[in-house]
């Protein structure tokens, strides 16, 4: 049976008394509260844009979920897309470009809440590449000291030496003892183009193209010839060497060795080296940290 | 006697309205100054002088290390003048001066200008990106004494100069970058070989063949992060305004 409508009116405000301790009351409350709690947290879940801030920064473009659009970035797409500068393109080319730039990021921040770049090897070779690449923005807008620069001169001198240049004749020679003779012929004083022609040596057209750097000697010659060459005086032959099967006696005309470049003359490929040398140990120093800070467990097959 | 109260009071609520106006007028000059276009901030009477003289500020405290307090830069160090109308990059507009000064040149950033450098023909490898010849010492001085004979200089051998073009049009690979007028290519930093500006050097056979043979790669650093905007558009305006308007060739 129903109470009276009367009592029922009394008792709800009875159960309202706040000066009325009421422990049914309180749960009631606090149950009604976490559902309440629950529903907005339901809602911002699924529905939710993200913290509006006040405007848009004058510096930005647009703001997409707090990222912002950079104007210098907005002008160069402008210019990449349509060769104009923002005051000579049409309110049709501005928004085609903002919607286009508003796209990407919206893409962009997308692609992070998916993850993909667990997924897509060409996302992940762009995260590290990215992240290599600040290091090496970081590196190149460092700007040495002269005397910083000189001292990384002097300790890294062989990075600024050009390469040795030498104007050489690789003679094959029929056998060891032809070569010896005309080696002694030549050593006694004797015209080399004669005394090689004498013991029937010929060159073996390797360098005879004139001077050469280094490199090309080397290359032209084998590593061999090329490490006897090296230490060839002006005017010197070597003695009879043997490789890949044949007896060859080296004449150097003229060997001009590796010098570094005077600190004045190198000092734009010593900035260029010092800012190499940067990175490179940024770089390690990344990695180093890196390692040091993440958790790292190695499947125990392969430790 | 004390000052009343309410005169306290008003004294500071004054001083308050005043500090929001400056800070609202302050942003709506930044705003305005931003999002203008970059090209047409010099021909403003109202923001030039302001904006040059902040850019000269921010010149001075960060670019005149590398390019001189004058902007002249240095042929000793291959550093641009930024006062001629000579551009290696670009028309010469302070929009793109923006995005050197923002992401640089080679700077690693993304966004900055990296198209190509300079190889070294006498190196075993003269260029990193792709595969190119070396050079012989014989083809350095011919192509030297090409670009030297068309820029002018007398007395060069006519039959190195033949042979320094066939080298410069054909294997050497030059006019992939500098054109085959040889007047380079501001869309990927090759300089005119033809105007008698050197970018390193004087010009000199010693500084041309050692270029050829050693290559150039400097790099201009990005200041994105490192200037606010604001700075960094400034001193792009005042660095278009070393050189002037564009001649009319």
């Amino acid at each position: 049976m129903n109470p009276p409508a009367g009592e029922t009116k009394a008792n709800l405000r009875r159960w309202w008394q706040p000066d009325v301790h009421n422990e049914r009351r309180s749960l009631t409350l606090c149950a009604l509260a976490a559902v309440l709690g629950l529903a907005i947290a339901g809602v911002g879940l699924f529905k939710a844009r993200g913290t509006r801030i006040a405007g848009v920064p004058p510096e930005d473009a647009a703001v997409v979920n707090q990222i912002p659009i950079l104007l210098s970035d907005y002008v160069a797409q402008m210019q990449a897309l349509y060769n104009v500068s923002p005051s000579q393109a049409t309110p049709a080319q501005k928004r085609a470009t903002l919607n286009a730039m508003i796209r990407e990021e919206l893409y962009v921040q997308r692609g992070v809440e998916l993850g993909v770049q667990n997924d897509f090897t060409e996302v992940r070779n762009s995260l590290v590449s990215a992240v290599e690449a600040q290091q090496e923005i970081d590196a190149n807008a460092t700007v040495p000291t002269e005397q910083e620069l000189r001292d990384f001169y002097q300790s890294h001198l062989q990075n600024f030496q050009p390469e040795g240049l030498m104007t050489v004749t690789d003679f094959v020679a029929p056998d060891l003892g032809s070569a010896q003779r005309a080696v002694m012929a030549v050593r006694a004083g004797e015209d080399l183009a004669s005394a090689m022609a004498a013991d029937g040596l010929k060159s073996s057209g390797a360098t005879d193209d004139g001077e050469e750097f280094y490199f090309a000697a080397e290359q032209h010659l084998g590593s061999t010839l090329f490490a006897i060459a090296k230490g060839l005086h002006d005017g010197q032959v070597s003695d009879p060497i043997a490789d890949g099967g044949r007896i060859h006696v080296l004449a150097m005309h003229s060997n001009r060795q590796p010098v570094p470049e005077d600190y004045s003359e190198a000092r734009d490929q010593v900035l260029a080296s010092y800012r190499t040398d940067k990175i490179a140990r940024m770089r390690a120093g990344t990695d180093r940290f890196l390692r040091e800070r993440a958790d790292v467990q190695i499947a125990k097959a392969l430790q | 006697m004390r000052p009343r109260p309410i005169f306290l009071l008003f004294a500071v609520v004054l001083v308050l309205i005043a500090v929001v106006a400056i800070m609202v007028i302050g942003r709506r000059e930044r705003t305005e100054f931003l999002q203008a276009d970059a090209d047409r901030i010099l021909d403003d009477p109202r923001m030039a002088p302001r904006t040059l003289a902040r850019g000269r500020r921010v010149f001075l405290a960060n670019c005149a290390v590398c390019h001189g307090a004058d902007g002249r830069g240095s042929t000793a160090t291959g550093t641009p003048d930024l006062t001629d109308q000579d551009f290696l990059y670009g028309t010469g507009r302070a929009s793109e001066i923006e995005q050197i000064v923002l992401h640089g040149i080679r700077s690693g950033d993304d966004k900055g200008w990296d198209l190509a450098w300079m190889p070294a023909y006498g190196r075993a490898v003269p260029y990193a990106r792709s595969k190119l010849p070396s050079l012989s010492p014989a083809e350095i001085d011919q192509l030297t004494s090409y670009l030297r004979s068309i820029n002018g200089a007398i007395g060069e051998d006519p039959t190195a100069v033949a042979a320094g073009s066939t080298l410069f049009q054909e294997h050497g690979g030059c006019w992939d970058c500098h054109g085959r007028d040889v007047q380079g290519d501001t869309a990927i930093g090759a300089p005119n070989l033809t105007d008698g500006k050197w970018l390193r050097g004087d010009g000199s056979r010693r500084d041309i063949s050692r270029i050829i043979r050693e290559g150039l790669h400097a790099v201009s650093p990005a200041f994105r992060g490192r200037l606010d905007p604001a700075s960094a558009r400034s001193v792009a305006v005042y660095v278009a305004s070393l050189h002037g308007p564009k001649e009319k060739k």
